[in-house]
C-alpha cells in the first residue's frame, strides 16, 4: 500500500489540518454549514477566502468570531488555508431550481447591473470573486442586504450594485442563485 | 474602460526575475492528444516588424503594424471572390471563456491567446498545435471585465505575454519554455494584465488594468533581453490638476462644480496615488519621430468625482512619449473629471491626415466611447476636428445622481477597447459601436485597498433595447460614409484589407465581410459562440486566410466558446 503524506509535507498538512479544525464547527464537516446563515467555504475561490480572512483580521469586514479566529493568522497561513478549502469538493444543499418567473426576474436584475462581468456567466466566481452558484440562499440574502445597507462594509463596489438593485430583485437573485 | 457590467501602489518595482529552464518546463503544458513540437520560425527582426503594415505573409503586431492601421496588404480574397470564402479548419483551445486575442502570424506559424492567459503556438495552414504554455496563475488575480488576453508580440527568437496576475513573461518562440519572468504590480492592489504587450527597438511596452480599483497607472518599457524595467511612466502625474476645463472635447459643458473641487483640493490635496488611469491597449509607434501614442483610461473612482478635484491628467487621454526616454512630449485630454466612465480605451491609430487648411500632415486618430472618432496633429497631440456622433447621444453630461440619471451613450460607449481599422487609400477609419441606454449613479465611498471602487454604478435599462453598428468616417471631414446596424452591442475589433474589405464579428456569433468602400455585406458565417476578438490576416502556401477568435465575451455576457477559425478560398 501506498503511503500518502509522509515526510514534510504531512507536516504542512497536519498544520493545516489543525488550523482548520475549528472551521469545521461552523462550516460544517463535510461542507455543509452547521447554520443557513453562515456560508459555504467548501469548493469556494481561494483568492476570495483569502480575500476575507485578511479583511476580518484587518476589521474591514465584522464578525465577532471570524475576527477572533483570523487574528492569529498570518498571510501564508491565510493562503494555506484558503487554498485548502478551494480544492474541496462544493456541497449540494439541496435547493430547489427557482420558478420560472424568479429567474426571469433574477436575469433581468443581472442584465441590469452585470454581476456576470466578475462572478462570470456560470457564477461559479473566479480568483478574488466568490462562487455564488449553490450557496446558502439565507446566506446570499442576507450578504447582498448587508451590503445595501453597509453593514457589510469590505466592498463598496459591491454596496453601489446592491443599491442600484431593488429590493425585490434581491430576493429573486438570492432565490436563483441559491437554485444553480 | 469600464464595465457597466459591474456595474466593476505599492509596486514591486523590478520584482523577481525566475529564470530558467527548470521553471519554464512546468509550464509548457503536454497535452497528450498533441505532443509539443517545435515551432520552426526564423527570428523576428526589427526591420521585418519596422516593414510590417507591407507584409501580406505575416501578421506581426497586435494591430497589424505599428500604426496600428489593421489594414492586410494581402488581396487574394476580395470583392469579388469572398462569397467562396469557407473553413480551413478549427482549433478548439482548452479555455472555453471570452476570447479577446489578435493572432500573430510568423512563416507559417501562428499565436494566439485565451483567457488566464494561455497561449498556443499553431501550425497556421492546417491549425495543429505546436506547443502550449499554461501559465502558472498566482493566487490572487483583481481584474475588471474578464479574465482577457488579447495576445503576444514575437521579435526575434522571444514570445511576449502579459498575464492576469500582472507578470510580463517571455516565452521561447519555438518551444514555448519560458525564458524570464518578472513581477509587474502587486495583483492584491487592484493591478492586472489583460493587454499584448508592444515590442520595439528591444523594449516591452506595457500598461495596466486597474482604473476601478483605485490604483495608480503607468506605461513602462521592460529590458526585451532581460525583463529589467528601462523607464516608467505615470499616467498620472503628481499634480494631476490640469487647467480646470469646463468643456469636453466637442465643446458641450460637463456641469462641473469646479469652486467645490477647489476647496477639496484646498482640503485634501492632489488624489494621484489612487487615481487609476489605467492603459488597456497598445500604444502606436511613430518610427520618424521615435514616439509612441497611447490613450489613457478612467479616474478612479469611475463616477464619484467628488474625491479626486482637478481634471484627473492624464486619464481619459491621448499621450505621447519618447520612446527612448519615456519622457513626456505632450497630450490631449477628451473628458477632464470624468465622472461617466466615457474614457479613452481603443488604441490610437497612425495615418496622415488633412489639417484645419486641407494640408496633409502626420496625424493620430482614436475612436472614443463618446461615438466620436477624434483626428489630431501628431506633432502636438492638438486636436483637428472630431467626427460626427457614431452612436446616439442623450443628456450630455448630465451628473450621476443617488437615484440614477440617464444619458446615452452607455458606460461602454460608443467604441469600447475594440480597435479600429483604416483604409488610407479611402481616408476611412471603421469602427464597432455598443448602444446600451444606462443610467449613472453615484455613491460615494473611501478607497477600499484594492477592492472594487466605482463610486455608484452603471446600470442597463431594463426594456430598452440594444444595439450595434459597424461605421465608416472619413477622418478628413469628420462625416460618416457609411454604417451598418446590428441587433447587439458590437465589441472586439475589426480588419481591412486590401481586398476592398472590411471582416468584424458580432455577440450572437455572425462573422462577416463587407465591401470597405459602401458596407454591403459580401459574406459571412455563423461561429456558433460570439465573435468579439480582432480578425487577423496571412498568406501560407500560396492562399490568403483570415482568423478570428469566437469566444465570446465577458464585459457584454455574450455566448461563450472556445474556436480559433481560419478561413481561406481554395
Amino acid at each position: 500500500m501506498l503511503l500518502l503524506g509522509a515526510g514534510p509535507h504531512a507536516a504542512l498538512a497536519d498544520s493545516i489540518a489543525d488550523k482548520v479544525e475549528v472551521c469545521t464547527r461552523c462550516h460544517g464537516q463535510v461542507g455543509k454549514p452547521t447554520d443557513k446563515s453562515i456560508p459555504v467555504i467548501w469548493g469556494q475561490q481561494a483568492g476570495y477566502i483569502y480575500i476575507q480572512l485578511r479583511d476580518f483580521k484587518r476589521g474591514d469586514r465584522k464578525n465577532e468570531i471570524m475576527q477572533r479566529i483570523a487574528s492569529g493568522f498570518e498571510k501564508d497561513d491565510m493562503l494555506a488555508i484558503a487554498q485548502y478549502f478551494s480544492q474541496k469538493p462544493w456541497p449540494d444543499l439541496g435547493q430547489p431550481r427557482s420558478p420560472k418567473d424568479v429567474a426571469e426576474r433574477a436575469l433581468s436584475a443581472e442584465h441590469s447591473v452585470g454581476c456576470t462581468g466578475c462572478h462570470l456567466d456560470h457564477f461559479q466566481g473566479d480568483s478574488t470573486v466568490p462562487r455564488l452558484a449553490g450557496q446558502s440562499h439565507e446566506y446570499l440574502t442576507k450578504t447582498m442586504n448587508d451590503f445595501r445597507t453597509r453593514a457589510r462594509g469590505n466592498n463598496p463596489g459591491m454596496t453601489d450594485l446592491m443599491l442600484a438593485t431593488p429590493p425585490d430583485d434581491i430576493t429573486a437573485l438570492a432565490q436563483y442563485l441559491a437554485g444553480l | 474602460m469600464n464595465r457597466y457590467s459591474i456595474a466593476y501602489a505599492t509596486l514591486f518595482g523590478l520584482g523577481c526575475l525566475l529564470g530558467g529552464a527548470a521553471n519554464a518546463q512546468q509550464e509548457v503544458k503536454q497535452d497528450p492528444w498533441a505532443p509539443s513540437r517545435e515551432a520552426k520560425i526564423s527570428p523576428v527582426t526589427q526591420s521585418q516588424l519596422n516593414a510590417a503594415d507591407k507584409n501580406s505573409t505575416n501578421f506581426l503586431l497586435t494591430n497589424g503594424n505599428y500604426a496600428q492601421t489593421r489594414f492586410h496588404p494581402a488581396k487574394l480574397i476580395n470583392r469579388d471572390n469572398v462569397k467562396n470564402l469557407h473553413v480551413a479548419w478549427i482549433f478548439q483551445t482548452d479555455v472555453k471563456e471570452s476570447l479577446e486575442t489578435s493572432p500573430i502570424i510568423v512563416d507559417g506559424v501562428m499565436y494566439v491567446t485565451t483567457s488566464y492567459s494561455h497561449v498556443y503556438a499553431l501550425d497556421a495552414k492546417t491549425g495543429e498545435q505546436l506547443w502550449h504554455y499554461n501559465h502558472k496563475m498566482g493566487p490572487i488575480t483583481t481584474y475588471c471585465c474578464g479574465p482577457n488576453n488579447r495576445g503576444v508580440q514575437v521579435l526575434g527568437d522571444m514570445v511576449y505575454l502579459a498575464t492576469l496576475d500582472s507578470k510580463l513573461v517571455a516565452l521561447n518562440a519555438k518551444t514555448g519554455d519560458v525564458v524570464w519572468k518578472t513581477d509587474i504590480a502587486d495583483p492584491e492592489l487592484g493591478y492586472s494584465e489583460t493587454m499584448a504587450p508592444t515590442v520595439v527597438k528591444d523594449k516591452v511596452l506595457i500598461g495596466t488594468n486597474g482604473g476601478e480599483y483605485g490604483i495608480r497607472g503607468f506605461l513602462r518599457a521592460y529590458d526585451a533581453k532581460t525583463g529589467k524595467l528601462v523607464w516608467n511612466f505615470d499616467t498620472v502625474p503628481e499634480n494631476s490638476v490640469g487647467v480646470w476645463a469646463a468643456k469636453d472635447a466637442t465643446g458641450r459643458d460637463m456641469h462641473r462644480d469646479i469652486q467645490a473641487e477647489k476647496d477639496q483640493l484646498a482640503k485634501n490635496g492632489d488624489p494621484y496615488k489612487k487615481l487609476g488611469g489605467g492603459v488597456w491597449q497598445n500604444p502606436a509607434v511613430d518610427l520618424a519621430t521615435n514616439r509612441i501614442y497611447f490613450v489613457v483610461g478612467n479616474p478612479s473612482p469611475d463616477l464619484d468625482g467628488s474625491l479626486r478635484p482637478g481634471d484627473n491628467l492624464y486619464t481619459d487621454s491621448l499621450v505621447a512619449l519618447d520612446l527612448d526616454t519615456g519622457k513626456y512630449v505632450c497630450h490631449f485630454q477628451y473628458i477632464a473629471h470624468d465622472v461617466w466612465d466615457l474614457d479613452a480605451v481603443s488604441p490610437p491609430v497612425l495615418v496622415d491626415v488633412k489639417d484645419k487648411s486641407g494640408k496633409t500632415i502626420p496625424g493620430v486618430i482614436h475612436a472614443g466611447k463618446t461615438g466620436h472618432i477624434y483626428v489630431h496633429d501628431r506633432k502636438d497631440c492638438s486636436l483637428i476636428r472630431f467626427s460626427e456622433a457614431m452612436v446616439p447621444q442623450e443628456n450630455m453630461w448630465v451628473l450621476p445622481t443617488k437615484e440614477g440619471a440617464r444619458m446615452l451613450p452607455g458606460a461602454n460607449g460608443g467604441v469600447e477597447w475594440s480597435p479600429i481599422a483604416t483604409d488610407p487609400g479611402q481616408q476611412l477609419a471603421y469602427a464597432i459601436n455598443l448602444h446600451q441606454p444606462m443610467t449613472y449613479r453615484v455613491e460615494s465611498s473611501p478607497y477600499p485597498n484594492g477592492k472594487l471602487w466605482l463610486g455608484g454604478a452603471f446600470t442597463a435599462i431594463p426594456g430598452e433595447k440594444q444595439s450595434g453598428n459597424i461605421t465608416a468616417v472619413n477622418y478628413d471631414t469628420g462625416k460618416i460614409k457609411w454604417q451598418v446596424k446590428t441587433p447587439e452591442p458590437m465589441i472586439g475589433g475589426i480588419l481591412a484589407t486590401a481586398g476592398g474589405l472590411v471582416f468584424t464579428g458580432e455577440g450572437n456569433g455572425k462573422f462577416a465581410a463587407y465591401n470597405s468602400s459602401n458596407g454591403k455585406e459580401l459574406w459571412s458565417f455563423r461561429a456558433g459562440a460570439g465573435v468579439n476578438a480582432p480578425p487577423s490576416s496571412y498568406t501560407v502556401g500560396g492562399k490568403q486566410y483570415i482568423v478570428v477568435g469566437a469566444g465570446g465575451n465577458v464585459q457584454v455576457n455574450f455566448h461563450r466558446g472556445n474556436n480559433i477559425i481560419a478561413f481561406t478560398l481554395d
